[in-house]
């Protein structure tokens, strides 16, 4: 190949070259190979793909332990070969079936990124009397169930070029689930920043994982645990919630991250503490909220004269019509009445679940509308953070 | 026969939306199977945080004002889409930071353009009067080309078109060398190279120009709403003609009758007949899910004789501080160590292109802060090799780590401490939203045999295959954004004149 020439001096082309297209391209087809096309994962890069991005992923229950009274870490083995590798922080979607519907919901993954090639990712469950999902995991999971769950996806993980290398981790109930990764990933060198855990539950029954964080923070420099309980006064232990003055106690000198994953009232909590820390907001990183249960705490929900609305939703070439209350999602009435409906996050932000409003009003609370402008625009929405307004009618996808 | 549909469109990126636009435009029954849960393919974007990033779009070509319209804008208006464009004055600022290096602005508008050339390269005079005189000279042929249907009386193109000729069958470099551009001229004109994706030396010049020109004319033009807003507001069209659009449905095999004619397409849980298919899907993948003895060995050939095309490592930041605040002045700049196309192919981290969309459309992010989109190509495998599925996430990180220490060295600009939100995607991302092989973003590579000359050429007498007619960047006239649309339009103005017979000739 001819490099381009630092000559200046014109060059004298010929328009006959023209005519040699064509023979050229004929030859160097008629000389090629006429062998089938090669399969797409012949390519590293849809190699890599099909890797870290499987539609499904087919596991069996290994192991059940209880953790607390209400919550039980579930050992997920894959049926064969490794799981997909993932960032500590990340969650997966875990499928399970009721009266033959299949249903989904997000769970972090709670294991090291590690053991995601060995074929295991772990999750710790809680289990909610007024739930559902978790109730249905808790009394239909033992050893030996079938389980699929999706590709590693979300956002709550570490990132070096954006966040401090200074972690403060705060954790509440469940919520542990992502750091028990990012401490485990701190452990195996797979990570590497300082964390510090402030723990917070209501008292130390209630703590998930004591023992291994515990140990954790001994054996690494760069790992530091603090519990912090809120209805029982434990040696060792602080006593209060987390807020502002515990956060800077245990802060470090200079530029530091914070983390947020926990339950819904710990997040409203936290919006009037941590701007007393004067960090900039790139510093704090919450994970998504989860399903909102009820819309009328939002500050600028309206709530509709009728509590209950028709919702027509078509799919493909059908059509069901069905109820949706006022304080329900979309979602959530599209399950219970049996529609397969895509989703991932239930959370707003993750747009697995977009779908188009074809008429009619619904009512998506901002803190978890993670719609793109033109979606806006154009009436799309996504069902899982919508309430309805008026009797609608929607178009969704077939589920994946 | 069983036909549930006039046409099946397979796949709902720029081509595929654009032909069932126009289809149901014209009255006939579509349906657009997608994979994905959105429309566009690449022409999407994607929210983090506060920020929606813009996934691919750089700028749109021969966009032109709402007063003086060219022929993209007027494409969309055309299909009914009422997206509106901004169109940015300064077509880029190309800075060479090596021996001889350069930091040059050219200017969109054919005399603006010209003066900022002039100011650094004042001996270039003459030889951009030839340009122009050639560029006017493209167009003509061109269209005496497409009135031919791509079948052009050899003799009058020699006769008649020889200046477009010799632009047609040599690279962009030796052009204009022999318009007498100077080596530092050359190597500015030629910035836009990696657009196209092959160096300079070989890309076909009359492919370059064709850009180039709706550049110049139309300034860049940026869609308000992203280019995800083109998407949406194609599927729009689409919904409002009465087509359907079919989401999370990938397509798994096409269907062949006995003489070879694609009747349908499979799904997971379905098939879907019709009269004729589109398919946006590349012929590698198409190939791929046709079964043994349908397609043609020359065709089977032919893809074996292709390379895809380049693909690219894309980083978006999100800021927490506003681009005044942060000092960045320019829409689009491309950084290179080397002024030549060539070199800048074959090294590391030889040229790399950042936006900020900011410049042009101010409101794209929230007050006080904006958003950097970096797009590095990536010519070889050299680039991924040692990527492993466990090491992937710090592999993006380190690379992203480089070349924004690089960008804030060569623009003397601090934005590493204002990195709110960061995401990268590479060409597994490719791979894995749009099963694109070898995660190639630009179809085939647009090489000496393979150039979009000797494509236009042949169109006819390859890849035909009976009921199927393909359209995307893959097609005749190569990638880019502006004429993935356009391929789109003459799909669907195919099959509609076979349908409705209005165009006799075209009959198959
Ligand atoms: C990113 C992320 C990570 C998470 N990680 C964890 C984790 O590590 N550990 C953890 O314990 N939790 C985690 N969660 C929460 C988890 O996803 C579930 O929300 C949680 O288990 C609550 O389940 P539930 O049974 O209380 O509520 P749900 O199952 O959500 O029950 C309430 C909902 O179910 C619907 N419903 C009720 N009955 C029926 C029925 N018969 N048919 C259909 N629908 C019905 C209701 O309408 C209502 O919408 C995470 C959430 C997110 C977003
Ligand atoms: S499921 Fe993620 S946005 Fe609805």
């Amino acid at each position: 190949m001819k490099k381009s020439s630092e000559k200046t001096e014109k060059l004298k082309l010929n328009a006959a070259k023209f005519l040699k297209i064509i023979p050229e391209r004929l030859k160097k087809i008629k000389d090629a190979s006429s062998e089938e096309i090669k399969a797409l994962r012949s390519y590293k890069p849809n190699l890599l793909a099909a890797e870290l991005h499987p539609q499904i992923q087919h596991t069996t229950v290994a192991e059940i332990k209880k953790l607390t009274d209400d919550v039980t870490l579930y050992t997920l083995k894959a049926d064969g070969g490794r799981l997909a590798p993932f960032g500590a922080g990340s969650y997966i979607s875990v499928f399970a079936e009721h009266n033959g519907v299949s249903f989904s919901r997000p769970y972090s993954i709670a294991s090291s990124p590690g053991a995601s090639a060995d074929g295991v990712y772990e999750i710790a469950v809680k289990r909610k009397d007024d739930g559902f999902f978790s109730k249905l995991i808790h009394d239909s999971f033992a050893v030996g169930t079938k389980v699929d769950v999706s590709a590693p996806a979300g956002d709550f993980t570490y990132e070096p070029l954006r966040d401090a290398k200074r972690v403060i981790c705060i954790a509440g109930g469940s919520g542990i689930t992502p750091f028990r990764s990012m401490i485990l990933s701190i452990l195996d060198g797979t990570e590497d920043f300082e964390l510090t855990l402030l723990y917070g539950a209501k008292r130390e029954s209630e703590i998930l994982f004591k023992d291994e964080l515990t140990a954790a923070a001994e054996k690494d420099g760069c790992v530091k645990v603090v519990f912090v309980l809120s209805d029982e006064e434990k040696d060792g232990a602080e006593h209060g919630f987390i807020g502002a003055e515990l956060i800077k106690k245990y802060a470090p000198e200079g530029v530091y991250s914070v983390f947020v994953c926990g339950p819904q009232a710990m997040y409203r909590y936290l919006e009037g503490e941590l701007p007393k820390l004067g960090i900039a907001g790139k510093y704090i990183r919450k994970e998504v909220f989860g399903q909102i249960s009820d819309p009328c705490g939002e500050p600028d929900y309206v709530k509709p004269e009728k509590e209950e609305f028709e919702l027509t939703v078509r799919q493909g070439a059908g059509e069901k019509h069905i109820k949706c209350a006022y304080n329900e999602t979309l979602l959530s009435a599209m399950e219970r009445s049996g529609i397969a409906a895509p989703s991932r996050c239930r959370s707003g932000v993750c747009g697995f679940c977009h779908s188009k409003l074809v008429s009619g009003e619904c009512y998506t609370p901002g803190r978890c509308d993670g719609r793109r402008e033109a979606d806006k625009l154009y009436g799309y929405i996504h069902p899982c953070s919508a309430f309805p307004l008026s009797d609608m009618i929607i178009d969704v996808p077939y589920k994946n | 026969m069983r036909y549930d549909y006039d046409v099946i469109v397979v796949g709902a990126g720029n081509g595929g939306l654009a032909a069932a636009s126009k289809l149901t435009a014209a009255g006939l029954r579509v349906v657009l199977l997608e994979k994905h849960n959105l429309p566009g393919g690449v022409a999407s974007s994607f929210v983090r945080g506060r920020f929606e990033f813009e996934a691919s779009l750089h700028e749109l070509c021969d966009v032109g004002t709402k007063e003086e319209p060219l022929s993209v804008r007027r494409l969309f208006t055309d299909l009914g889409s009422k997206e509106d464009f901004i169109n940015e004055k300064n077509l880029f600022r190309t800075i060479v930071t090596g021996e001889n290096g350069y930091d040059v602005t050219l200017a969109a508008g054919w005399d603006n353009f010209r003066q900022s050339l002039l100011k650094v390269c004042p001996e270039s005079e003459k030889s951009l009067d030839r340009l122009g005189a050639l560029l006017d000279k493209t167009t003509e042929a061109l269209a005496y080309n497409d009135r031919k249907k791509g079948r052009p009386n050899k003799l009058v193109m020699l006769l008649k078109y020889g200046k477009f000729l010799i632009s047609a069958s040599h690279s962009l470099d030796d052009v204009l060398r022999s318009l007498g551009f100077s080596y530092r001229a050359r190597m500015i004109l030629e910035t836009y190279w990696s657009y196209l994706g092959v160096p300079a030396d070989e890309l076909n010049a009359f492919h370059y120009f064709e850009m180039v020109r709706g550049y110049i004319n139309g300034g860049a033009g940026i869609p308000l709403h992203k280019s995800y807003g083109l998407s949406l507001s194609l599927a729009e069209t689409i919904i409002k003609n009465g087509g359907d659009i079919r989401y999370n449905t990938e397509v798994t095999r096409f269907i062949y009758d006995e003489n070879k004619r694609v009747t349908g397409v499979c799904t997971k849980d379905d098939e879907y007949y019709a009269k004729e298919v589109i398919s946006n899907v590349i012929p590698h993948n198409v190939f791929g899910m046709s079964g043994k003895g349908n397609v043609a060995e020359k065709d089977k050939k032919l893809l074996n004789a292709r390379r895809f095309g380049l693909s690219f490592i894309c980083i978006y930041l999100g800021l927490d501080k506003s681009a005044d605040a942060l000092g960045i002045k320019d829409y689009s700049v491309f950084i290179a160590q080397n002024a030549s196309s060539r070199r800048q192919a074959e090294t590391e981290m030889g040229m790399y292109v950042v936006n900020c969309i900011n410049v042009a459309v101010p409101e794209a992010t929230p007050e006080g802060t904006c958003s950097l989109f970096f797009t590095i190509p990536v010519f070889t495998n050299k680039t991924m090799k040692g990527v492993t599925a466990d090491n992937y996430k710090k592999f993006k990180s380190d690379t992203a780590a480089a070349y924004i220490e690089n960008y804030e060295k060569v623009l003397g600009v601090n934005i590493r401490e204002h990195i709110e939100e960061i995401s990268v995607a590479t060409p597994v991302t490719f791979a894995n939203y749009f099963g694109a092989p070898n995660g190639t973003a630009y179809g085939y590579e647009l090489s000496g045999w393979d150039g979009v000359m000797a494509r236009i050429l042949s169109t006819g007498n390859e890849l035909n295959i009976k009921g199927l007619t393909f359209c995307g960047g893959h097609g005749a006239k190569g990638d880019g954004y502006g004429v993935s649309y356009v391929t789109g339009i003459e799909a669907a103005e195919a099959v509609i004149s076979r349908l409705t017979g209005k165009n006799d000739e075209e009959k198959q």
